[in-house]
């Protein structure tokens, strides 16, 4: 494949395709094959113990709700079912002994069960008892209104764990009336117990409520029996009861107002000791505020909130019947229930991201280590492939006729070299006159595919570069330029073609170095250098072969030098077929504004036998005359013969001409007639192109003895590029510049618009006549 | 351009053309070019040379029979290596063929700025040097429909041989366009042949090769009954 092709159209793309397959996509699919299941078994695992987590957090919770509903009934239940327990003692108890059953119960009751706070014993008669708790825990109080000189007092008893009186005082009862105590008056025209709302005492920080049952006593009279029981101790034990691990739970009535729950002395202070004013604030309780708005839509039943992005699970659960209609909320962060799930999926996504990371590191090495081998594969093809070229080379070179005659070009050396090293240019340089001075016998530009050669190169001008070739190593340039060694040959061998990179294979021959083997740009191969080497020492035979015929040309007495001096015609070097008489005034270069140049190319003639070559040199002779009063008749500067083209100029002055340009289009028509007549009486079709163009251009007589005008610039290059490349035989083709100027005058026909690299855009028209 | 050396360059194995696609007689053919031969292909209808020379371009549809260049069975390959091998190819068409959307200088250049990594300048350059040796001042750059045919002539040839194609295909441009392109063309057909290209040029007649008649390898006529050797003489 060519270096420059896009795609090897030799290529088998179905086996690279396969190869392809196999070495990178079979793995990496395998690889995300394996990765992908490892994650599906994750996921599964982690859906599947999620649900189990689930359902096992609804049924832990509904256990702590069962445990939590059973712990408020045991809270509650010595109120309510000891009212019943007590009444019914009282109202079978004679009379006389209803106080002492009453002070014996309500004695016990107190010792025992913490959060009964007191007992109350009314009759409808306005008598009433109470037992309550002292400031001191071992004194219980007991209470009676009484009458004493027409006034009410409390007569308190104060008596020890033993039952014994310890003191007595009296207190007045101010406006107590038992007839307007809520816990009183809710009884009436019931049986059944009632609660009355709770309510708080501030100096003792208890809050408190009373359930109440009325019954007739033995003498017919009507008798409430009321119990206190503090919330305090309900507050206190949802506060240390665990519900997971940072779970709580709570208890608010029908009407929203917090019964008991965490904090609860606080939520009392913050409502100014108001009951009424304890409800669920969103601010503190964000999550049992959400889930007491759940229960209010949904009612009872497990409810999932979520709070700042937490996800948390709120139970509402009902109260026994004597609760008053009371809502057991539990929030818990659904979490600390499924922490040890999601501990254990996080674990096992640890572990299958650890499978993952070592199969896709496996996938890769494998992977590296295909593409590994591949790349050997290639190297060691690359290497046959190169060797078996080196045999070919060698093989080209070895059945090369007259491979060690010097008198035959080295032409499939260096093309050898070049096609071996994929170098730019390779050539062969020998060393004349004792190394003062080297000589390219051949270069071969790999990319022109062309030969040149013959150049020399001085030691005086590339002193460190024959120094260098004369150590007799080899040596690798990479940038030329930048070498001292190699920077001057850069400058005048390689800049040429722009190559920077340089390999240098000295030559040796019988007498030490003989010359070298210069590479430009090639591709540098430690193998190549058996070719090179077997390419230098052909090169060193030939040029040793060349050594033993090299004579001193400055060596007196040469017999082809004296016999040439003696025997060839004095050289002449006019080459002028007219010029104006005021050349001979013209001194040094010239830079001339408006040159007209018209070029006349012919083509080679072809001619047999020297009858045809007489009739031919006639002809041109002829033709000439002919140019000749044509260039005197339109006043033309100069009219040049150069091989097989002729070149008339107009304008050369100091002064810019003006009608330069018409007088010398006028000579190209008329000459184009004559040469058209001329060629037609000898029976010859046209042979000839003109190209014109007119512009800028330098000049000036060179050469001693005689001086030769000679004129240079674009203006000539493009007048000779329109001769060069006319539609036609015969035609006149000018360029846009002199169209510019003539066309009011001439006939002109457009041939188009042409690029050339370094003169541009330009247009082109062949001139037809005038008008 | 690597001269190819490992068999023929190109190769009609008793190939059969499809008639109803191409026209040409549906015997079997069968032809080989070495690297560096020129063969004429005689015949004198224009349409059945273009076909002759698509199938050799593996764009004509073989009932039996196989053709190859460069080792390659045209039939055995994919679109994309397909297209990259005719890139290998030079070709200048009896009937003039340009892309009338491009102006001349990138028609041009087309096959090569599609097919390889050469940079503007680089084709630019060869281009404008091979128009210069085909008798053009330069690269042409306007419209295709604006140039004369003589001139479009001429850029056929520098659009056959830029690139340094390894097989040419040429309907011969001599005949009927302008006779100075003789020289260049023969010229660059030498060259051509010189760095290892194949050469297949179709003519009306045999009046058109004489000149070249030494450096011809063989000779060929398209017959009803397909290609048939013509004694050189």
């Amino acid at each position: 494949m060519s270096s420059e092709e896009i795609i090897d159209p030799t290529a088998q793309n179905e086996v690279g395709m396969r190869k392809a397959l196999f070495h990178l996509a079979l793995p990496f699919g395998l690889t995300i094959l394996a990765v992908g299941a490892i994650a599906w078994v994750g996921l599964s695992s982690y859906r599947t113990t999620r649900e189990g987590v689930t359902r096992l957090t609804q049924q832990l919770v509904e256990a702590v709700q069962s445990y939590i509903v059973q712990e408020v009934g045991d809270y509650i239940l010595p109120a309510a079912a000891g009212n019943q327990i007590a009444s019914g003692m009282i109202e079978h108890a004679p009379v006389q002994v209803q106080d002492k059953v009453f002070y014996s119960y309500a004695g016990t009751m107190l010792r025992k069960i913490p959060q009964l706070q007191s007992f109350y014993l009314g009759g409808e008669d306005g008598s009433l008892r109470l037992v309550t708790r002292s400031s001191d825990p071992d004194l219980l109080d007991h209470e009676v209104l009484i009458v004493k000189n027409g006034h009410e007092y409390f007569h308190h008893e104060l008596y020890n764990l033993k039952g014994q009186k310890v003191s007595e005082h009296d207190e007045d009862a101010g406006t107590y009336n038992l007839h307007t105590r809520p816990w009183f008056t809710s009884t009436k025209g019931s049986s059944e117990i009632k609660w009355t709302q709770p309510y708080l005492f501030a100096d003792s920080k208890q809050f408190v409520m009373t359930s109440s049952l009325r019954f007739k006593g033995a003498d017919g009279n009507e008798l409430v029996f009321a119990t206190n029981i503090s919330l305090n101790e309900l507050s206190s034990y949802l506060d240390h009861i665990k519900i997971g691990q940072t779970g709580s739970a709570m208890i608010v009535d029908s009407q929203g107002r917090i019964m008991a729950g965490r904090n609860l002395d606080q939520k009392a202070r913050a409502a100014h000791w108001n009951p009424d004013n304890m409800r669920i604030d969103p601010k503190d309780e964000p999550v049992f505020a959400l889930g007491y708005d759940h229960y209010r839509v949904q009612g009872f039943g497990v409810h999932s909130v979520t709070w700042n992005g937490r996800r948390y699970i709120v139970m509402a659960s009902a109260l026994p019947r004597y609760s008053q209609g009371w809502v057991l909320l539990i929030a818990v962060p659904e979490k600390d229930m499924a922490s040890f799930a999601q501990q254990s999926s996080r674990q096992s996504l640890q572990f299958a991201g650890i499978i993952i990371v070592f199969s896709a590191l496996l996938g890769g090495l494998f992977i590296r280590q295909v593409r590994r081998t591949d790349r050997g594969v290639r190297a060691l093809q690359q290497q046959e492939q190169q060797v078996e070229q080196e045999s070919a080379a060698a093989r080209q070179v070895a059945v090369s006729p007259g491979l060690f005659d010097p008198t035959i070009e080295p032409l499939v050396l260096t093309e050898q070299l070049a096609l071996v090293t994929d170098c730019r240019r390779a050539s062969l340089w020998r060393f004349l006159h004792d190394g003062a001075a080297m000589v390219c016998e051949d270069s071969y530009d790999h990319q022109q595919d062309t030969h040149t050669g013959g150049f020399e190169m001085g030691r005086a001008e590339l002193n460190s570069f024959f120094s260098a070739i004369d150590e007799g190593t080899s040596f690798t340039v990479i940038n030329a330029a930048a070498d001292e060694r190699t920077s001057r040959f850069e400058r005048l061998v390689m800049r040429e073609i722009g190559t920077t990179m340089l390999a240098v294979f000295p030559v040796h021959g019988p007498r030490g170095i003989a010359g070298m083997v210069a590479l430009e740009n090639p591709r540098v191969l430690e193998h190549q250098q058996y070719f090179v080497d077997i390419v230098s020492a052909v090169a060193g035979m030939r040029f040793a072969a060349m050594g033993g015929g090299e004579k001193d040309p400055s060596q007196h007495g040469n017999p082809l030098i004296t016999q040439a001096s003696r025997t060839l015609p004095p050289l002449l070097t006019d080459n002028m077929l007219m010029h104006t008489a005021g050349m001979g005034g013209l001194t040094g270069a010239n830079v001339y504004n408006a040159v007209a140049v018209l070029i006349i190319s012919f083509s080679d003639p072809e001619v047999e036998g020297a009858q045809e070559t007489e009739a031919l040199i006639s002809l041109i002779d002829q033709l000439a005359t002919h140019v000749q009063s044509i260039a005197l008749e339109q006043q033309l500067f100069a009219v040049e013969v150069a091989g097989h083209r002729m070149i008339c100029m107009a304008g050369c002055g100091k002064e810019e001409d003006p009608t330069a340009l018409s007088r010398l289009a006028d000579a190209a028509l008329k000459m184009r007639e004559t040469f058209m007549g001329a060629l037609a009486a000898v029976d010859l079709e046209p042979v000839f192109t003109m190209g014109m163009d007119y512009g800028p251009a330098f000049g000036g007589l060179v050469g001693q003895a005689p001086q030769v005008f000679n004129l240079w610039g674009q203006t000539v290059s493009l007048a000779e590029l329109m001769a060069e490349g006319a539609s036609d035989p015969g035609v006149i083709q000018v360029t846009e510049r002199v169209y510019a100027t003539l066309r009011d005058r001439y006939l002109f026909r457009s041939r188009g618009t042409f690029f050339t690299p370094h003169l541009g855009l330009g247009r082109a028209y062949t001139l037809a006549a005038s008008r | 351009m690597d001269t190819y050396t490992a068999g023929p360059l190109l190769e009609l194995n008793k190939a059969v053309p499809s008639f109803e696609e191409s026209g040409l007689p549906p015997r079997p053919m069968s032809l080989r070019l070495m690297a560096g031969d020129c063969v004429v292909v005689e015949e004198r209808a224009p349409q059945r040379a273009t076909m002759f020379a698509d199938l050799c371009s593996g764009l004509v549809p073989l009932d039996a029979g196989q053709v190859s260049f460069m080792g390659l069975d045209w039939a055995d390959m994919k679109d994309r290596q397909l297209n990259a091998l005719r890139g290998r190819i030079g070709r200048i068409g009896k009937r003039p063929s340009w892309p009338g959307f491009v102006p001349m200088h990138l028609a041009i250049m087309l096959q090569q700025l599609h097919h390889t990594t050469r940079t503007q300048d680089d084709l630019l350059a060869e281009a404008a040097r091979l128009a210069a040796s085909f008798g053009l001042p330069g690269l042409p750059t306007q419209a295709p429909d604006r140039m004369s045919d003589a001139d479009l002539c001429r850029a056929a040839c520098v659009r056959a041989f830029l690139g340094r194609p390894h097989l040419l295909l040429l309907e011969d441009p001599l005949e009927g366009g302008p006779p100075e392109l003789a020289n260049p063309f023969l010229e660059a057909l030498t060259e051509a042949r010189d760095r290892g290209a194949g050469i297949i040029w179709l003519v009306r007649n045999a009046a058109v090769w004489q000149r070249y008649r030494m450096g011809v390898t063989a000779t060929w006529r398209l017959a009803d009954d397909g290609l048939a050797a013509v004694r050189m003489g």
